[in-house]
């Protein structure tokens, strides 16, 4: 095995435990992985991140190497930030490893710490310790968190920086139905907002400075929008309160928070049964979201497919039909904020598994774009445009209509590859 | 004191010989004191590697004031680990060697481990040359504009695909819900 990886064919290793059993067959494995990482950014991701995480958690000493290595580049300045996405997506499949087996995922916590520097802050890595090996939060760590990092001088912000602890604090803020002793409660936003504005200047090792610029304005935001969040209200008691959502969702981390709280709210069987407007005020404000957002974007698309892949059985059929249009139009909505090559798969992935109203994909057809295209866009769109069952009842026999100007347009323009 | 190291490498063949779970490592914590740790020394050469890597995986788990109480017993078989002629309890060991007294894993592996040298090099320089490619971490959805700054740096316009034509629906339905909204607050105002 050794020597068909020092002949350079780690490709040929398929087997995990093959790779694993030595560490000088792993290793070149594992270079062989990351760089399709890195060459091939967010679709290798997609594609190739159960494989490789499957590698990595092979064992706790597989994972601990691993995360080494990785940790080891993630510091580099320029492209270490993409190591350290590979760094988190490997630690949240760990953390969800058996769950379906036994209930709980593997125990990364102390690597994860070991790794981060929070030695160096023994009171805080210990409540971090305990709070993330549990993964839930608990009011006598966060207070002890809390006093750490109003000090002059409080432990690293990348501490409570993790996705996982961002996580924890946004459920705990934005889920329906958690309650928050409100004399804890601002200790928790507080710590909310410090991780996700406050910037540390680091020089030579040091940190000479830290940035609290943004903190106050976020610490408000995310009060309001989760008072707002937590009060139960209908839409149409909402209503007064859009300006003031709005101005919360221009922070980042509130909008976060109300994405979370708009999926719960939508997901609940009854609330489009319950709901008489056309476009319910909580999809209007994932409108909002995607405007002011764009690395939103993809969780609020999501959300959108999520709910026009959903059945309501149990309203009428034409109510259904009106339904998807608004969700649609929420992603049309998408699209002209840049999300564009996202939302055009989706609906020509709807389009080739033949389970869609076609009528659905015939209203997604848009009037709001025009040329330039790019090669890219014209390569998704195209086929959908062109497609006789979608937009036939839409063309005239002149074909001086939008839809046979814009087949005309592409087809002059463009080469199509098959 | 044979008789009682045999016994100790006994439980730890029971305990974590399994190759089919090789997370099993924490399953002693409990189990481990001083003593133990003593006889552990003692045995540790004759022990089968992942029985080894296994042992030394179980100090990530014990509880740091009992790590701070066994310091020296932890260091010893960490630094027989580093010696060993298995490649997999060296580079466990080495990694490791700081955590009994820093609580941090040593990152400072490339000079002892010649494969590790290498390959973090060649890795290097890819991700120097990639560092266009986003993958954005985790946590950026949350951050700020400065704190996304600080740490993805600088992020690229999306790519326009095509030009607007005209506004979509939404921003009418966005107009119309504002202006609900002012009557809403000022009639709650009136009231």
């Amino acid at each position: 095995i050794k020597l068909i990886s020092d002949a350079g064919y780690q490709g040929e290793i398929t087997s995990v435990s093959t790779a694993c059993h030595q560490i000088e067959v792993f290793t070149p494995v594992l270079r062989t992985s990351i760089s399709t990482f890195l060459e091939g950014g967010e679709e290798a991701i997609d594609k190739n991140i159960p494989e490789f995480t499957k590698m990595v958690c092979h064992g706790e000493h597989t994972y601990l190497y691993s995360q080494l290595l990785m940790h080891s580049l993630a510091v580099e300045t320029k492209g270490g930030s993409n190591m350290r996405r590979l760094c988190q997506e490997v630690h949240k499949s760990a953390r969800s490893k058996y769950v379906l087996i036994n209930g709980r995922g593997l125990d990364v916590t102390p690597i994860t710490l070991a790794l981060s520097g929070a030695a160096a802050y023994p009171r805080a890595c210990q409540s971090l310790a305990s709070m993330l090996s549990r993964n839930a939060l608990n009011p006598a760590d966060v207070t002890v968190l809390y006093k750490l990092y109003m000090t002059a001088d409080p432990p690293l912000v990348d501490m409570i920086r993790s996705p996982q602890f961002l996580e924890m604090f946004e459920s705990m803020l934005f889920k329906p139905g958690v309650k928050l002793n409100p004399e804890h409660k601002p200790k928790y936003v507080y710590l909310l907002a410090y991780a996700s504005c406050v910037v540390e200047t680091w020089r030579k090792g040091q940190r000479k400075a830290i940035n609290k610029d943004e903190l106050k304005a976020t610490i408000q935001a995310i009060e309001r929008a989760h008072n707002l969040c937590s009060e139960n209200k209908g839409s149409s008691e909402l209503i007064a309160d859009v300006g003031t959502l709005f101005s919360c969702l221009k922070f980042p981390v509130a909008a976060m928070g109300i994405l979370k709280w708009v999926d719960y709210t939508v997901s609940d069987a009854s609330y489009f049964k319950l709901n008489t407007d056309h476009t319910p005020l909580h999809l209007v404000l994932l409108d909002e979201i995607s405007s002011n957002h764009p690395l939103l974007h993809q969780k609020v698309l999501n959300l959108l497919m999520r709910l026009f892949e959903s059945s309501f059985d149990e309203l009428d059929v034409l109510v259904q039909l009106e339904l998807k249009k608004t969700v649609l139009d929420r992603t049309v909505h998408l699209l002209s904020r840049g999300c564009i090559l996202p939302v055009i798969t989706y609906m020509k992935d709807c389009w080739q598994k033949q389970d869609t109203d076609i009528s659905l994909i015939r209203y997604f057809v848009l009037d709001v774009i025009a040329p330039p295209y790019t090669h890219d866009f014209v390569q998704l769109f195209l086929p959908l445009i062109e497609n006789e069952d979608i937009t036939g009842s839409l063309r005239t026999n002149e074909e001086d209509d939008p839809i046979s100007e814009f087949i005309s347009h592409c087809r002059t323009n463009y080469i199509m590859v098959a | 004191m044979a008789a009682r190291d045999g016994d100790v490498a006994l439980w730890l063949h029971n305990k974590l010989g399994s190759t089919d779970d090789l997370w099993s490592g924490s399953s002693i914590c409990s189990q481990l004191s001083r003593e133990k740790l003593l006889s552990i020394q003692e045995c540790f050469h004759n022990l089968q590697p992942y029985v080894k890597v296994k042992l030394m995986l179980a100090f990530l788990h014990v509880p740091k004031r009992n790590i701070e109480e066994w310091k020296v017993e932890l260091e010893e078989i960490l630094q027989m680990a580093q010696e060993d002629s298995d490649q997999w309890v060296a580079m466990v060991g080495d990694i490791l060697k700081t955590y009994p007294s820093a609580g941090t894993l040593n990152t400072d592996v490339e000079h002892r481990h010649s494969f590790y040298h290498e390959v973090v090099a060649d890795l290097r320089k890819l991700v120097r040359k990639c560092h266009d490619i986003s993958m954005l971490p985790m946590e950026c959805p949350y951050l700020g504009r400065a704190a996304l700054m600080s740490v993805a740096g600088q992020q690229s316009q999306p790519v326009k695909h095509f030009a607007l034509q005209r506004k979509p629906k939404s921003a009418a339905l966005r107009a119309e819900l504002l202006q609900k909204s002012s009557e809403a607050a000022l009639n709650m105002k009136k009231n």
